[in-house]
């Protein structure tokens, strides 16, 4: 039911030119070099650290490394990161 | 950062969240609408996060509910500022009470400076100022204008010629000029005394020179009267002549009386309102009931206040109302025609020199026409027709 499911939002957006993650509902991750990072569509904050950011996404978790890091900003679906960042990884549930 | 603007006039604070996971009350905090910003997380069962003053209730609300410790650590922005400074009562009144002061010391008279004139007549300038209401501490919204000050002076003070006043911030320049009294030369050059205008010469008195009419003559403007030069013709002696030559001169003069006038009068009551003049609004500040005249004349003078040189938007106003009384008088033919050769006469004195004399008078034409009637009118008048003028020695 999800894959057909996703695959229909597939189809749309590309179909009808729309921005893939207001279809799929996936995070946008804008980073300004290392020193910001802008996450929108995000399922809520797991964790948060000087060095570390894990955040929950409909499917799997977005993980951001780095260090001094402090949240600027903070709202529903948003997060507005500062600091440093070393790496940006995307943990899958199922693996 | 849409969420940090302005947060400095609405107030915010910095709160330290404890206990087990605090990223979960984080969390609830942004599902129930509110705005963090700068969170920080110190070790691992502490975070440091910034919130509005007007999330506060929430917060609390949500303390209740889980379990986290709470501290409101720093307190930031203007409604903390503004309480802080309501403690220190003496300090804010301080300020209020300076500002007071500057205002009313800007809108006094600080200093008159007279200069361009005597000691003599700038005492009297300054007594008559002195009457007027203008001397060192009087309030400038209560004063005449610079205007009304120069004609008041001017007509106050005869030895003023002219007289400037400019107003300076809180001071008063006045620049005047005396009148010199120029004591005319004894004997003056030759001259020769001419005829100013027509007329037949009805009395001669001649002091020097030499009669060239006599009496009973005809005269065309121009014409010499009393000669200068006197003696033998070849080798004549000039002198100053003087006299005076009365003659008696004609003046035709038109006036139109009206049969029907309405005029208003004052009657001498009066009220008077002040008020405050904000912008374009007038705020009465005493006399609120609108006087109960049936008819009335209203003059308004506004002045404005200061802060130092500069001019407040705010004006002192005084509003005089005077009661006012309309006449209607009809006038018959015969009235009219009174008043006409007595409006006629005055305008003819002012024509002719002081000391002259209306012999006769007499109406020429009279006709009525659309509630008005219009006079011709003839007069004869003796008066002094001589004018002297300098004779050029021909060398």
């Amino acid at each position: 039911m999800k894959k057909w499911q996703q695959r229909i939002g597939n189809w749309l957006s590309q179909q009808l030119d729309l921005p893939t993650d207001v279809i799929l509902e996936l995070p946008r991750i804008t980073t300004i070099g290392q020193i910001h990072a802008y996450v929108e569509n995000h399922k809520g904050l797991i964790s948060f650290s000087d060095e570390e950011l894990r955040l929950k996404l409909k499917q799997g978790q977005l993980l951001i490394k780095g260090k001094g890091f402090v949240l600027r900003m903070m709202l529903p679906e948003e997060i507005l990161l500062e600091g440093t960042i070393h790496e940006v990884t995307f943990i899958d549930q199922n693996g | 950062m849409k969420i940090t603007q302005g947060v400095f006039f609405t107030g915010y604070t910095t709160l330290r969240i404890e206990g087990k996971f605090p990223e979960f009350f984080l969390n609830r905090c942004v599902e129930n609408g509110i705005s963090v910003w700068n969170v920080k997380k110190i070790d691992e069962f502490t975070c440091e996060a910034n919130v509005r003053l007007e999330d506060v209730p929430v917060l609390k609300k949500l303390r209740s509910q889980l379990d986290y410790k709470i501290r409101f650590r720093k307190r930031h922005g203007l409604p903390f500022l503004l309480r802080s400074l309501l403690k220190r009562r003496s300090l804010v009144a301080g300020f209020v009470l300076g500002m007071i002061a500057i205002f009313l010391l800007s809108n006094m008279v600080w200093g008159i400076k007279i200069e361009g004139v005597t000691p003599e007549v700038e005492y009297k300038i300054k007594e008559n100022l002195k009457d007027y209401g203008i001397k060192r501490g009087a309030w400038k919204f209560t004063i005449e204008t610079p205007g009304q000050m120069q004609q008041k002076l001017l007509a106050d003070v005869p030895e003023l010629l002219w007289i400037g006043v400019t107003e300076k911030g809180t001071t008063y320049h006045l620049e005047g000029v005396e009148k010199t009294i120029v004591t005319e030369p004894e004997e003056g050059g030759p001259q020769s005394l001419y005829a100013r205008k027509k007329g037949i010469i009805v009395d001669m008195y001649v002091e020097k020179g030499e009669p060239a009419v006599e009496l009973n003559d005809y005269v065309e403007s121009g014409d010499l009267l009393v000669s200068g030069a006197i003696g033998r013709e070849e080798e004549p002696t000039l002198v100053h002549a003087e006299g005076e030559v009365i003659a008696e001169t004609w003046y035709k003069s038109e006036v139109v009386v009206p049969l029907n006038v309405q005029y208003e009068v004052i009657t001498g009551e009066k009220e008077t309102h002040y008020g405050v003049q904000l912008g374009g609004v007038r705020v009465p500040l005493w006399g609120f009931k609108e006087p109960e005249f049936k008819r009335m004349h209203e003059e308004e003078y506004n002045k404005p206040f200061y802060l130092f040189k500069w001019e407040l938007p705010i004006k002192f106003s005084s509003k005089e109302i005077s009661e006012a009384e309309l006449y209607k008088e009809s006038r018959t033919d015969e009235e009219a025609l009174q008043i006409g050769v007595k409006q006629a006469e005055m305008e003819l004195k002012q024509k002719i020199p002081q000391n002259s004399k209306i012999i006769t008078q007499k109406v020429l034409h009279r006709q009525k026409e659309n509630g008005k009637v219009k006079l011709i009118l003839y007069f004869k008048v003796h008066e002094d027709i001589s004018k002297p003028q300098p004779i050029t020695q021909g060398d």
